[in-house]
């Protein structure tokens, strides 16, 4: 798709970087950013969260840029990282806060994901409190097959998990999500 | 989406879904200026301050200086031991200090 408007593909992006070349590496950024921000942006709480989260890919790409193996495309090895260091985030975060249901959350006004545009949308603000309710797995799991529409051959990918392991945490996110859902209504 | 629901049909779930994927969260103004950032975090990364660099070459050298700790004791001891040796020999060569180590 880069080639055909005249700039480099990214594998000649990645080469270029890889023997030292910053400016092919911000060129590389700058064409895949919307994508990791995109992702990471489900699970960032503000913006200060979604700025750590997306420079932590791209560092961590950087240093490992000499593991990538070209057998497939630049941002499908891009969105793994993303994967992997959003999973991070909701286990660290789940380890430093205390655990406030979603009853709790929504009586105190709390919005647990400040990025999200639900001010306009309190079904959505329930779907989220919902969402924080759910193990790290399922809400990984849930937010790629249902926010980002990912089949689940593409999370089973994403993750590493296997697609059936995939499937199990999407269902029972599915009933705990009901079930809380129902239970705010 | 992807599975079908436990109900086999579209629930209040699948409606939440649907919208949730039309509200993706504006990025752009986060987005502003990254590469630049990136660079910058990047440049900093490959080149350790001070501090850790000294940290670095003090941990590196630890064995050295552990050598040289050791070769000084021996020395120190082995030359303690000597002009122990000696100021025994001169002591029994001097009357005075041989009455002092006889009493």
């Amino acid at each position: 798709m880069d080639s055909a408007r005249g700039s480099p593909p990214d594998e000649q992006l990645v080469s270029a970087a890889l023997a030292g070349n910053d400016d092919a590496y911000a060129e590389l950024a700058q064409r895949h950013k919307g994508r990791v921000f995109g992702v990471a942006s489900r699970f960032a709480r503000d913006a200060a969260e979604l700025e750590d989260i997306c420079q932590e890919v791209f560092t961590q790409a950087y240093f490992k840029l000499r593991q990538y193996r070209r057998d497939s495309p630049f941002e499908h090895w891009l969105l793994r990282i993303t994967t992997h260091k959003c999973y991070d985030y909701l286990r660290k975060r789940r380890r430093r806060a205390p655990h406030v249901s979603v009853d709790e959350m929504l009586e105190s006004g709390h919005e647990p994901h400040a990025p999200q545009p639900t001010a306009a949308h309190p079904d959505l603000e329930r779907l989220h409190a919902a969402m924080g309710e759910l193990s790290d797995k399922e809400r990984l799991v849930i937010t790629l097959l249902e926010l980002e529409d990912r089949s689940v051959q593409e999370v089973a990918g994403l993750t590493g998990w296997s697609a059936s392991n995939v499937k199990v945490r999407a269902f029972r996110a599915r009933a705990v999500l009901r079930k809380l859902l129902d239970k705010s209504s | 989406m992807n599975e079908p629901s436990e109900n086999s049909k579209p629930d209040h779930l699948d409606a939440l879904f649907a919208t949730a994927r039309e509200h993706r969260p504006d990025t752009s103004r986060a987005e502003y200026g990254f590469e630049t950032r990136l660079l910058a975090r990047l440049r900093e990364r490959r080149q350790p301050d001070a501090v850790s660099l000294w940290s670095v070459v003090t941990w590196r050298m630890a064995p050295f200086f552990a050598v040289c700790v050791v070769a000084l004791a021996l020395w120190q001891a082995e030359v303690s031991s000597e002009s122990n040796d000696a100021a025994v020999a001169a002591g029994l060569n001097n009357p005075v200090a041989g009455y002092v180590w006889e009493n």
